[in-house]
C-alpha cells in the first residue's frame, strides 16, 4: 500500500500495530521508543488496577528516588548552592542500563543518609550555639542586675513584705550609690532567683502572669538583647529579652520556674558570685569557639557536598523521570508468560513505520538477541486519533483551532487557512501601517533571539512568545491594510498624486466650503485617496466603504469554509453530504447574500452620475426584496423585480430539500439494505471473537497463524464490544437535520450581520489613534521656541507609550479575539465536525516539557 | 494610469503571482503549507484592494472641507 505524504490539509494517516518484543528488552525498547516520541499506546491491562500491574514495584523505587532528588534540590535551595541546568535541546542524554540505575538509586540513597546526618548534626550544633549565645547574654546582663540588685536587698525585702509597695522600683534612682552592703548574700535572706531569656513579645504576658500567680511577691529585671537572635529549626530570627527574677522562698522559685518554661522562656544557671561568674562568661566564650569552628567544618563539608550534587542533580533528575515514564508505559503492555514476551498494541503515523521499526530493530541488534522483536500493522474499525503535524510557524495557528476542537480523523483541518484568514481579518481591524510595523518589529525580534527567549519563564510573555509567528504575520497584513486604509499613526500618505482636486467657488474666501472634484478618469491606485483625510465627510465616505468591505470579506471568508464541507464529503465518501446539505446549502447563501455582494460590486462599478439616475439604497433593497417581492422601488438594473423573485422562490425551495433530503435518503439506504439481509454488527448475538469464528476481518490482518496464541488474539479483540457502532435511527438524524436546518438558515443572516465587526473595531482603532494624536504630539507641536523643543519630546513619549499600550497591546488583544470569533463560530460552523480524539504519544519531550517540576532544571 | 481596467489588469496578475506560488513552492513536507499560504494571501489583498478601489471608481459624494488655506489649494 502507497501511502502519500502527510501534509497539513488533513490529519496524518494512523496505524494501529501490535508489537512483540521480548522480555529482556523492553525496557530498552520503550526507551528508543520514547526518545522517537512517534507512538501512543493503548492500555491492554485497563481492567487492572495501578497497585496490581506488573511494574509497580519498579515504579515505587523510583518514586523514592525522585523524592530524593528533590530533597537534594530543597537542600540546595536553602543553602543558596545553584543548579547546573541542562538544556534538552543540546544534551542529549545516552539511554542508561538497567545496572546505571541501580547505580544511581543506590548512590542517591547514599547522599541521602549522608546529607541528612550532616544536617542533623548541623542543626544540633547550631542550636547548641545559640544556647551558649543566649546564656553569655544572661550572665552578662544578670551580671548588672546583680550588681544593682545587691544594694536594694532591703528594698526587695520591704516589697516582698508590703503588698502596696510599687513592684518594680525606679531601678536607675537608686543604683550606685548603696553598693556598700553588697557583700551580704541573697541566700542569707534567703531570696532565690531565676535568670533566662523569653521571645519579647511574650514579655507583657509573662510578667502579668507572674504578678497575678505570686501576688506580686517577685522583683523583676530584664534587658532586650540588641542583636536577634536566630532560630535553627526555622531559620526565623527572633529578638528576645533577659530577665532575672527574685523572690523569696523555694515554691515560689519552683513555680516561677514552671511558668517560665511553660512561656517557652529558657533558663540558665548563673552564679551569683561575681568571680565565679566571671569564669563562667569565659568558659562560655571558649565553647563558642569551638563550636563555631565545628560549624563553619560541617557547613563547608556539607556544602561542597551539594556542589557536587548539583553539578549531576539535572541530569538525573530527567533519567529518573524518563525511567518512571518507560515502567509506567510497559505496565500497559500485556505479558505473555508461556513465550516471554510483552504484546504491546499502539496507534502511531503510518509514515512513521519504517523509523519506528528500524528503531525496533537496532536496540534488538544492539541487545544481541535472536528472538526478534515483531511490529504488525493491524485493521481495525477503531476511530485512529487524529495527528496534525506542526512546526514552529504553524504550532500557534493549530493551537487557535485545536483550542475550539480536535478535528475528525483525516478532516479538512482549518489550521491550513487559518495561517492567512486569522491575520489578514485581525488586519482588517487592526489596519494602520505604523501600527503593524511596531508588532512586526516586536515579532521578529521574538523569532530573531528565539533560542535565548524560550527560556524565560513569565506567563504573559510566554504567551506572546508562543504566538510570535501570528504575531508576525498579523503585523505584515496590518501594513498592507494600513496602506490600504492609508493611515501611518492617524496621518496619510501621499504616495501616488490625488485624483481629486479643490475647485473653490469665484467668490471663495478662507474659512468658506470648498468641494474637490475630479481631474480625469484617472483613480488613486492603491487604498484611500488621501484628499479624503481631514474632510468633513471622510467618515460619512469611509463609513459606507469599510461597511461594504466587511460584508464582502465575509461573504468570502463564509463561501471559502463553506467549500471545505464539500471536500469533507468528497472525502468521506458520503455523497448525500453534498446533494442533501452542501449544495442546498450554498444556493440559499449565494441567493440572498451572493446577490447582495453582487449588487455592492454592481452599483459600485456603475457611474450613477453620468447616466443621470439616482442610486438605490442597498439595504431597502434587500428588505423589500422579501417583503415585497416583486416589486421595485429604485431601480438598480432592468428586470430586476424578476431576478429577485426567482432567487427569493429559489432560496425558499432549498429548506424543505435541506431539511428532508439527507434523512429520508438515510432511512431509503438503511430499509434497502435490510431488505437485502445484512444486518448490524450489534443486532445478532455474535459468536465471541476468541473463538477465532470472527471472519470480520476487523481484527486480524492475514494473521490466522497467531491464532492459537489465544492471549495475542485476546488483545486485540478484547473490545469489540465497544466499538462506536451507531444503530440506525430515524427520528434522531431528523432532529439533527431540522436543528441543522434552521441553524444554518439563521445564521446565514446572523454570521454575516457579524462581519460588520470588522468595520467597527476599525473604525474605532482609527479614530483612537486620531484622538491620541490630537491630545498629544498635536499639542507638542503647536507650541514654538524652546517650550515647543521641551514639549515636542514630553509628548512625544506620552504618545509613543499610548500608542504602544493601548492602541498596540490593548486593541491589538481585542482584533485578536473577534477575529478568533469569527474563525471558531462563523467560519468553523460551515464544515467543522470537530470530534477527533487527539493524538498523544509516548513522548520524553513532550513528557518533559509539560513536567512542572523539569521546568525547574532545564 | 489607473482606470476601470485596473481590476482587470490586477486579477491577471495575481492570477499569475498564484500561478508561481503553486509551481515555484518549496518541496517537502511544507509544500502545502507555502502553496495555501501564499495563494490565500495573494487572493485576500487583492480582494482588499479592488474593493478599496471600485469604492472609489464612481464615488457618489465629494471630499468637502472648509479649513483650507488659500495656498493649499492649488497644492494637491
Amino acid at each position: 500500500m502507497v501511502h502519500h505524504q502527510d501534509t497539513m490539509f488533513r490529519s496524518a494517516d494512523m496505524s494501529m500495530v501490535q508489537l512483540y518484543i521480548a522480555n529482556e528488552i523492553g525496557r530498552e525498547i520503550v526507551n528508543a521508543l520514547g526518545e522517537l516520541g512517534q507512538i501512543q499506546f493503548r492500555d491492554l491491562n485497563s481492567d487492572v488496577t495501578a497497585f496490581q500491574r506488573t511494574f509497580t514495584q519498579e515504579i515505587r523505587r523510583l518514586d523514592n528516588v525522585e523524592r530524593q532528588l528533590r530533597y537534594f534540590h530543597t537542600q540546595m535551595e536553602k543553602a543558596g548552592i545553584p543548579l547546573r541546568k541542562i538544556d534538552l535541546d543540546v544534551d542529549t542524554l545516552a539511554a542508561p542500563s538497567a545496572s546505571e540505575i541501580d547505580e544511581l538509586a543506590d548512590r542517591s540513597q547514599a547522599l541521602e543518609q549522608r546529607v541528612a546526618s550532616l544536617n542533623d548534626s548541623y542543626e544540633t550544633l547550631k542550636k547548641r550555639e545559640v544556647e551558649l549565645t543566649e546564656w553569655r547574654c544572661v550572665l552578662r546582663e544578670a551580671g548588672g542586675f546583680f550588681d544593682r540588685a545587691h544594694g536594694n536587698v532591703e528594698e526587695i525585702r520591704l516589697s516582698n513584705d508590703n503588698d502596696d509597695a510599687p513592684l518594680l522600683q525606679d531601678v536607675e534612682q537608686h543604683g550606685h550609690g548603696q553598693n556598700g552592703d553588697a557583700e551580704r548574700s541573697f541566700s542569707v535572706m534567703n531570696i532565690g532567683f531565676v535568670a533566662g531569656v523569653i521571645p519579647r513579645e511574650r514579655v507583657a504576658a509573662f510578667e502579668r502572669i507572674l504578678w497575678r500567680t505570686l501576688r506580686g511577691n517577685l522583683y523583676m529585671n530584664q534587658s532586650e538583647i540588641p542583636e536577634p537572635l536566630v532560630d535553627p529549626t526555622n531559620n526565623e530570627e527572633v529578638s528576645k529579652n533577659v530577665f532575672v527574677i527574685f523572690a523569696h522562698g523555694k515554691e515560689i522559685i519552683a513555680k516561677i520556674r514552671k511558668i517560665s518554661e511553660s512561656l517557652g522562656a529558657d533558663l540558665y544557671s548563673v552564679d551569683e558570685n561575681s568571680d565565679l561568674r566571671r569564669d563562667q562568661i569565659h568558659e562560655v566564650n571558649t565553647r563558642l569557639g569551638d563550636l563555631g569552628n565545628v560549624l563553619r567544618n560541617t557547613k563547608t563539608t556539607l556544602d561542597a557536598e551539594l556542589t557536587q550534587i548539583a553539578q549531576s542533580l539535572a541530569a538525573w533528575m530527567v533519567i529518573i523521570k524518563k525511567e518512571k515514564a518507560v515502567y509506567q508505559t510497559l505496565n500497559l503492555f500485556s505479558y505473555d508468560h508461556a513465550r516471554k514476551t510483552l504484546i504491546a498494541e499502539a496507534w502511531c503515523p503510518t509514515n512513521s513505520l519504517p523509523v519506528i521499526k528500524s528503531t525496533l530493530h537496532d536496540v534488538n541488534n544492539r541487545a544481541g538477541l535472536s528472538v526478534p522483536s515483531i511490529i504488525n500493522e493491524i485493521r481495525t474499525n477503531k476511530t485512529p486519533p487524529t495527528y496534525q503535524k506542526t512546526n514552529k510557524f504553524t504550532e500557534g495557528f493549530q493551537t487557535i483551532i485545536n483550542a475550539y476542537g480536535t478535528a475528525k480523523y483525516q478532516e479538512v483541518n482549518p489550521g491550513l487557512p487559518t495561517i492567512v484568514t486569522f491575520p489578514f481579518l485581525f488586519a482588517v481591524m487592526f489596519g494602520d501601517l505604523g501600527h503593524g510595523f511596531l508588532m512586526v518589529c516586536a515579532a521578529a525580534a521574538m523569532i530573531y533571539w528565539e533560542k535565548k527567549l524560550k527560556k524565560v519563564r513569565d506567563e504573559l510573555f510566554s504567551m506572546a512568545f508562543y504566538g510570535r509567528y501570528i504575531m508576525l504575520m498579523m503585523g505584515i497584513f496590518s501594513m498592507y491594510t494600513g496602506l490600504i486604509y492609508n493611515d501611518v499613526f492617524s496621518k496619510s500618505l501621499s504616495i501616488f498624486p490625488s485624483a481629486w482636486e479643490w475647485t473653490p467657488e469665484s467668490d471663495w474666501k478662507e474659512g468658506a466650503t470648498v468641494n474637490a472634484t475630479l481631474t480625469s478618469s484617472y483613480r488613486y491606485p492603491v487604498g484611500l485617496d488621501w484628499m479624503w483625510h481631514d474632510t468633513e465627510n471622510d467618515l460619512l465616505f469611509s463609513n459606507s466603504y469599510k461597511m461594504k468591505l466587511s460584508i464582502l470579506m465575509g461573504w468570502c471568508h463564509m463561501t471559502y469554509s463553506l467549500c471545505l464541507s464539500y471536500i469533507n464529503a468528497r472525502h468521506f465518501k458520503t455523497p448525500i453530504d453534498i446533494w442533501g446539505v452542501f449544495v442546498p446549502g450554498m444556493i440559499f447563501f449565494q441567493a440572498i447574500f451572493g446577490y447582495l455582494v453582487f449588487t455592492i460590486v454592481y452599483k459600485w462599478s456603475i457611474d450613477w452620475n453620468a447616466i443621470k439616475e439616482p442610486a438605490p439604497g442597498l439595504l431597502n433593497m434587500l428588505i423589500y426584496m422579501f417583503l415585497s417581492p416583486g416589486k421595485v422601488e429604485e431601480r438598480l438594473y432592468a428586470g430586476q423585480g424578476p431576478i429577485q423573485v426567482f432567487l427569493v422562490l429559489i432560496a425558499i425551495v432549498q429548506v424543505p430539500i435541506l431539511l428532508f433530503l439527507k434523512p429520508f435518503y438515510l432511512r431509503w439506504e438503511h430499509n434497502r439494505a435490510r431488505a437485502k439481509g445484512y444486518r448490524g454488527i450489534g443486532e445478532t448475538s455474535r459468536v465471541s471473537a476468541l473463538d477465532g469464528d470472527d471472519d470480520d476481518s476487523n481484527t486480524l490482518d492475514g494473521r490466522q497463524s497467531l491464532a492459537s496464541d489465544s492471549e495475542g488474539v485476546a488483545m486485540i479483540t478484547q473490545d469489540i464490544g465497544d466499538e462506536e457502532h451507531e444503530e440506525f435511527e430515524f427520528s434522531e438524524v431528523m432532529i439533527h437535520q431540522v436543528i441543522h436546518t434552521i441553524e444554518f438558515c439563521l445564521n446565514c443572516v446572523s454570521h454575516t450581520a457579524s462581519y460588520l465587526r470588522l468595520w467597527a473595531l476599525s473604525l474605532a482603532h482609527q479614530q483612537l489613534s486620531v484622538v491620541l494624536w490630537t491630545m498629544t504630539l498635536a499639542n507638542g507641536f503647536s507650541a514654538t521656541g524652546p517650550i515647543g523643543v521641551v514639549l515636542v519630546v514630553v509628548t512625544f513619549a506620552g504618545w509613543f507609550f499610548l500608542t504602544i499600550a493601548v492602541l498596540v497591546v490593548m486593541e491589538g488583544t481585542s482584533a485578536m479575539l473577534h477575529s478568533l470569533r469569527l474563525h471558531w463560530v462563523e467560519a468553523m460552523s460551515k464544515h467543522f465536525m470537530g470530534d477527533g480524539i487527539p493524538f498523544e504519544p509516548f513522548s520524553f519531550r513532550q513528557m518533559l516539557e509539560e513536567d512542572e517540576s523539569a521546568a525547574q532544571i532545564t | 494610469m489607473a482606470n476601470g481596467w485596473s481590476i482587470i489588469i490586477g486579477l491577471v496578475v495575481v492570477l499569475l503571482a498564484c500561478g508561481a506560488a503553486w509551481f515555484f513552492s518549496p518541496k517537502g513536507e511544507t509544500q502545502t503549507i507555502w502553496r495555501s499560504s501564499l495563494i490565500l494571501s495573494f487572493a485576500s489583498c487583492y480582494i482588499m484592494w479592488a474593493i478599496t478601489f471600485l469604492a472609489q471608481w464612481h464615488p457618489l459624494i465629494v471630499p468637502r472641507r472648509n479649513d483650507l488655506r488659500a495656498g493649499a489649494i492649488h497644492e494637491s
